[in-house]
């Protein structure tokens, strides 16, 4: 590279980089980088709350991870705590049904899952970044068992219903191909000069020999089918051993074809810092997380509480609540001398409360994301038997948009269950609109397009329309970079001998780290407030 | 839903917002690199409220109850103001999304755009359903007014 070639030509690295990203996957992240999506957490290790005044009391509201975080921390510190929960279980959105549960959503409509033993949807988080530290450490204090979550699998599918005869390819192919047919055009435009401005003679040596190991070309920078092309995007004859071992080459996609069929837009699934390897799940569900922290806090947690209203005055917070099965019967009276509050925002809007007008103007401020999750059972795993899919994730253009396979209990014989649809936007507000059967009926017909044994081997299903949640009416608080900047620090900042946690008062929306994050983050301010006698925030 | 693979009418201002979300791509915790739905042909009001209201607001406008609460739309005495109908569409209202967004701004929270003229004849199916007879029937250009004088773009 040489600074004679003109300002604005880019330099080596930009160029490899440009290879490297899909103009989607670089434009994605930018994008998602304004918004804070990609933000790495902000976790130091275990938080100190040394020197809590004796006797000094917390409330929390919310057994979710945020309130469960600063509960069992408070608690560990010498506070009295105490939650109240409108869930019967702990865990909020982190979440599992299993066979045997019974779910009724807003609106009525109530669900059994009949699932079998050992088989559950996760219809809130279903995987843990390896940077996500917080929430890995109270995963390892708690003794929750991990194992890895594929975000890629080569062996799953891309799918079009327009491209390839609305037959879905695998990853693999779709990769190297992709990979292939770039570093061979990019071959032959540093052979034919094309690049002579950007990049000099030497590093052009350097560049063709880069390109041609990792788009798999031949001595003469050609992306062709052969034994070589074929050990990136899979033979039509697996190597194997004696006479009938011979492999047989699979022939590439080309270049206007993979263009047109738009399935490179599924290459850099894996790339987001947010999907990047490793990942985890949780041995049994991700409700195992919210059922360890559960146990750990046992009584303190108050289940089937309705809060009805929180005022505060300059000793204390005061919260009405009642018994969400006997509506309007007993209402009881809860105090402390602070309230960390982690009811989600849809809720909270609704619940009278005695705090300034920018936090109020805060909570009102942050829509919530549509989304819908959809577990289906079948009565075998035929994405192993029959396709050798283990794990990992399809995704396609049909309204179901993904296909998650489970990332657990390989080859055993019996049901399995898939994630059938994982849906946002527009067509996740059309499903929730759907009664749940019908959810389910639609989810089945379109994934049997890409996996006909759907029609076959279909046992039972389940499907969680966040909106119709209950206790979030929504998934995740969504910001734009304008409520942002005129609301998000008077969300988080304490009012008074209030202050808010979870997930929408984080930089990770939607992400159970930014619950353990923000919720850290808040008693820590609280507790500093507690221990200077209240007297500044 | 039904409809999804039949579009019943023209695309409309929805497939805008659509191909905006094939755009999109990742946010959150979600990593829909893929999302690529058809135009459902959803451009009158009757079939934006089975689409998209009904999920949070039900079929009757019968709103629902659990840790908080949608309002019910039949009987709401708010709505006698369709001004008040109109800027809740719009511009959302707490949990709920703006629908006044442009496609652009409505891609980046994962919300949806609908054209004035849907916002319109959302509001007039509203409040001429579940027991609601307001008798103003509001224009395009009533919404594009409301919309700009709150800087909703």
């Amino acid at each position: 590279m040489s600074a004679q070639s003109g300002a604005r030509a880019p330099s080596r690295r930009e160029l490899l980089r440009m290879i490297g990203l899909t103009a989607g996957g670089a434009a994605m992240y930018q994008a998602m980088d304004a918004l804070g999506f990609a933000a790495q957490s902000p976790y130091r290790g275990p938080v100190n709350l040394q020197g809590a005044p004796r006797g000094a009391s917390v409330l929390v509201l919310g057994s979710g991870m945020a309130g469960m975080t600063s509960a069992y921390e408070l608690r560990n510190a010498g506070y009295r705590v105490r939650v109240l929960e409108y869930n019967p279980r702990p865990g909020g959105r982190n979440w599992s049904l299993r066979g045997g549960d019974v779910y009724t959503e807003l609106g009525g409509a109530t669900q059994h899952c009949r699932f079998d033993e050992g088989l559950y949807l996760n219809p809130g988080p279903w995987r843990i970044p390896y940077h996500h530290r917080g929430l890995l450490s109270y995963c390892k204090r708690f003794g929750v068992a991990l194992e890895p979550f594929f975000q890629v699998n080569y062996n799953a599918y891309l799918h079009s219903s327009r491209a390839f005869g609305g037959r879905p390819r695998r990853f693999r192919e779709i990769k190297a191909d992709y990979q292939g047919q770039v570093a061979e055009l990019l071959a032959k435009a540093t052979q034919q000069s094309a690049l002579d401005v950007s990049v000099s003679k030497e590093d052009q040596e350097k560049l063709l020999e880069s390109l041609r190991v990792w788009g798999a070309l031949d001595t003469s920078y050609a992306y062709r089918g052969s034994v070589l092309t074929s050990s990136r995007r899979g033979y039509d004859h697996n190597p194997g051993g004696g006479l009938s071992g011979r492999p047989v080459p699979s022939q590439p996609i080309g270049l206007a074809e993979l263009l047109d069929s738009q399935l490179w837009q599924g290459i850099a699934s894996g790339d987001d810092f947010d999907m990047q390897t490793s990942l985890f799940e949780p041995v049994g569900g991700m409700g195992r997380i919210g059922e360890a922290f559960g146990r750990e806090l046992g009584p303190l947690i108050h289940y089937n509480a309705k809060v009805l209203s929180i005022h505060q005055d300059s000793r204390g917070v005061s919260v009405v609540y009642e018994d969400r099965r006997a509506p309007g019967s007993n209402r009881q009276t809860a105090w402390a001398e602070w309230c960390v509050c982690t009811i989600p925002l849809p809720i909270l809007a609704e619940i009278p409360m005695n705090v300034g007008a920018p936090l109020r103007a805060a909570i009102g401020a942050v829509p919530y994301a549509s989304a819908i999750k959809v577990g289906l059972q079948f009565k075998r795993r035929f994405w192993e038997e029959d396709e050798e899919i283990y794990g990992g994730i399809t995704y396609t253009d049909l309204p179901i948009t993904n296909i998650g396979y489970p990332n657990t209990g390989y080859q055993s014989a019996g049901k399995g269950v898939l994630l059938g649809a994982y849906i946002w936007g527009l067509n996740a507000m059309e499903f929730t609109a759907m009664p749940p059967e019908e959810r389910v009926r639609k989810t089945v017909e379109y994934g049997a397009r890409i996996h006909e044994q759907y029609h076959e081997e279909f046992d039972n299903g389940i499907a969680v329309a966040w909106h119709r949640s209950p206790f979030t009416m929504g998934c995740f608080g969504m910001w734009s970079p304008q409520s942002r900047a005129r609301h998000y620090e008077d969300l988080c900042r304490i009012d008074g001998r209030i202050v808010l946690a979870g997930e929408h008062c984080s930089y990770l929306n939607g992400w159970q780290e930014g619950a353990v994050t923000s919720a850290l983050d808040a008693i820590g301010r609280l507790h500093r407030l507690a221990v200077s006698g209240g007297e500044k925030a | 839903m039904t409809a999804a693979r039949k579009p019943r009418a023209p695309l409309g201002a929805i497939s805008a917002s659509l191909l905006a979300l094939l755009a999109a791509g990742a946010a959150g915790a979600d990593d829909a690199t893929f999302t690529s739905t058809r135009a459902l042909g959803v451009t009158a009001g009757a079939q934006i409220y089975g689409h998209i209201c009904q999920g949070c607001h039900m079929p009757q406008g019968s709103g629902a109850v659990g840790a908080g609460y949608y309002p019910k739309l039949a009987g709401d005495a708010s709505l006698a103001s369709w001004r008040f109908v109109v800027l809740t569409i719009v511009g959302g209202r707490n949990d709920m999304p703006p629908f006044g967004l442009s496609p652009e701004a409505a891609n980046m929270i994962r919300a949806v755009h609908l054209s004035d003229a849907q916002i319109a004849d959302v509001a007039n199916y509203i409040e001429t359903h579940f027991g609601n007879h307001f008798p103003h029937k509001v224009t395009a250009a009533e919404v594009a007014a409301l919309r700009r004088a709150e800087h909703i773009d």
